[in-house]
């Protein structure tokens, strides 16, 4: 069933970017083929694939949705979504802290051990990348310590 | 003789100490991220990608390390398949099969032993035939066109629907997203702008550090949700460690033959590790008929497919090596990471980059070494990583993962470009979409587009040059039997099931 809403899904899809790419178009043509063809004919073959599982999906019964699970998967996305908009501003040591410590309740962890391994995984893992191997990392609000 | 000359030149590379400390490395966090459950070749390749552009290593160096990792990975797998039934990666599912009741009756440290030298012989066998093939087939596909190159990148994907699983359509569409993601950004011909939605960041492309990592480990983050045990107890690796010269000489010959299968496999395109290990697992039961104890502790059982993992994972590196495409999802990581460091995998690498081939070659040997080395005396420190949690784990994980896709271009946009690729990744996951071919799909897109154009310039847009030389035609040829294999699987079944309610309703005079 979930197979079929994605194919439907994904069909329209192909169609709304097969109409953007009927849009590419070079001022003169540099090639016989130019930019357009070849993504139309993928959308093409994507959307045969699409029409075939929409038609005839492999009929295995579907399981029902586990909602508790559906609910920390949510969940989960929210945090990394937060950790990545908080990277920069807060700085690594910070978001990756509270990122850590977050998802380590989220994965069942108890929360004093969750919040020590949070804080010793931003710290550690600071030195490790940006002073020992030299990758840089933002150092967010710790930037104003610096001055 | 001159193989034999590049070959000592790729061990004065492959010795330099960086070298060794990094293959070293390798070894070792590609056993652990092998062994445990879920966490596979791609995941661990894609996790230190990053790493190495980032710390600026040079190309045969991260190529090592990444190839390091790649076989250890092949040989972590099986240490959870022993001692936990839980297979490390894919490529492990056959090892549960004998090796955890060997474990359970006390022998888990004779299939380890063993195990870990069927995964050493395959590795060295296939890498032998790495040395005495790669540069004839290099020789030979000098000689391909764009004409020749599109027709082999369709022969692949054609190869990944018939060869991939019984899922034909969906591993055929995986691929297709791939190639489909990999037409974003600026068009290098034209400089027309496609589906970037205007925004700048899109216009260089998808990274290909952001795809990967972004599909095998933040969609790998969202699976663990759903076991969320707290660490396992695993067998106790008790009583006699070591194998014994009898099962040794019992096991030889499967290793052998497992091995020479697994690297006929693994230089398909598309066909890896999972493949191989099934096919020789049920080769060699059915070679040993009555006598063998297959399914219940056979040694056998554990010497075929760590043999035939090992020997694909090394076989797949010569279509990488020689023509450019990639014969396994892990090898179209690596590839993707030569592309990042400027340097174009196929037919001229083994004459412009000679220190980069036959450095990875060399390493290859040595890291096999490491390995076997490694892997016997320390399986009790690797079977205590099985112990680990995963609360924390999984923010482990998570963490190197934004470290990694930071790393490139430092914005966030690429984090969040990240976090909506992976989950994607757990929708199509979840919908039974083998990623790995959609990998392939990626990092096959650009070139295959560029072939198809460069060989319709040539012939002033006549289509006709895709099928006029001998080489094209053969592989269209096999690339139509491919995609007519699952076809044909289907329609055996069925005639067979409709034989055997034949057969039940006769016997009803």
């Amino acid at each position: 069933m979930y197979v079929r809403l994605f194919a439907g899904i994904w069909l329209l899809a192909c169609a709304g970017l097969a109409v953007l790419a009927w849009g590419f178009e070079a001022p003169f043509a540099y090639d016989p083929v130019g930019p357009r063809a070849y993504p139309l004919l993928l959308l093409g073959l994507m959307a045969a694939g699409a029409l075939w599982l929409l038609v005839k999906p492999k009929g295995e019964p579907t399981p029902p949705i586990d909602w508790a699970i559906a609910r920390k998967v949510v969940l989960c996305i929210l945090v990394l979504l937060a950790y990545a908009f908080l990277f920069e501003p807060l700085g690594f040591v910070l978001s990756t802290a509270l990122a850590g410590c977050t998802l380590g309740l989220l994965f069942n962890g108890r929360p004093v051990p969750s919040v020590i391994s949070g804080v010793l995984m931003g710290v550690l893992l600071y030195v490790l990348f940006d002073v020992l191997l030299d990758v840089p990392l933002p150092l967010g609000v710790f930037r104003l310590l610096e001055n | 003789m001159e193989t034999l000359n590049f070959l000592m030149q790729g061990f004065d590379v492959a010795l330099r100490p960086t070298n060794l400390l990094v293959a070293l490395f390798g070894a070792f966090v590609g056993t652990i991220v092998g062994l445990l459950p879920g966490l596979g070749p791609i995941n661990g390749v894609a996790l230190l990608l990053p790493l190495a552009f980032a710390l600026g290593l040079p190309p045969e160096t991260a190529l090592i390390l990444l190839a390091a990792v790649y076989l250890g990975c092949e040989y972590g797998g099986r240490i959870s398949a022993i001692l936990l039934n839980v297979p490390g990666d894919a490529a492990a599912i056959m090892t549960t099969l004998d090796g955890y009741p060997l474990a359970r009756q006390g022998k888990a440290g004779i299939a380890l032993s063993l195990s870990a030298v069927s995964s050493f012989t395959g590795s060295i066998i296939a890498t032998c035939g790495v040395v005495a093939f790669a540069p004839l087939l290099a020789k030979w596909a000098v000689a391909f066109g764009p004409a020749e190159y599109f027709v082999l990148m369709v022969f692949a994907i054609a190869c990944l629907g018939g060869m991939v699983g019984d899922k034909p359509v969906k591993t055929l569409m995986s691929a297709l997203i791939g190639l489909g993601l990999a037409t974003v950004g600026v068009d290098s011909t034209t400089g027309v702008y496609r589906f970037t939605f205007g925004s700048v960041s899109l216009s260089d492309g998808i990274q290909f550090v952001i795809v990967v990592i972004g599909l095998f480990s933040v969609s790998e983050v969202l699976l663990m949700l759903e076991q969320t045990h707290a660490g396992q107890q695993a067998v106790k690796a008790s009583g006699r460690m070591l194998f014994n010269l009898k099962e040794y000489t019992q096991t030889v010959g499967t290793m052998l033959r497992s091995s020479v299968v697994g690297f006929v496999i693994g230089t398909l395109p598309g066909a890896g590790a999972t493949i191989a290990s099934a096919v020789t697992y049920m080769t060699e039961k059915r070679m040993a008929g009555a006598s063998g104890r297959f399914g219940d502790g056979d040694l056998r059982g554990v010497a075929a497919p760590e043999a035939a993992n090992n020997a694909s994972a090394c076989g797949s590196l010569i279509p990488m090596l020689t023509l450019g495409v990639p014969g396994s999802g892990t090898t179209a990581v690596m590839i993707g990471a030569l592309t990042l460091y400027n340097i174009t995998p196929g037919p001229l690498l083994f004459e412009q980059q000679p220190d980069v081939v036959w450095g990875l070659i060399a390493s290859l040997f040595i890291g096999n070494v490491i390995l076997l080395l490694m892997n016997i005396p320390l399986i009790g420190l690797f079977s205590r990583m099985l112990a680990v949690p995963n609360w924390v784990l999984v923010p482990a994980i998570t963490v190197v993962s934004l470290v990694g896709v930071y790393a490139v271009h430092s914005t966030t946009f690429d984090l969040v470009l990240m976090i909506g690729l992976g989950v994607f990744g757990y929708i199509l996951r979840k919908l039974d979409f083998p990623l790995s071919s959609l990998i392939l799909g990626f990092v096959l897109g650009e070139m295959m587009e560029s072939n198809l154009r460069r060989a319709l310039s040539i012939s002033n847009g006549d289509l006709a040059i895709l099928w006029s030389s001998p080489i094209t035609l053969i592989l269209w040829a096999l690339a139509i039997l491919m995609l007519a294999l699952p076809g044909l699987r289907w329609w055996r079944a069925t005639r067979r099931r409709v034989h055997d309610k034949g057969a039940e309703t006769q016997p009803a005079p």
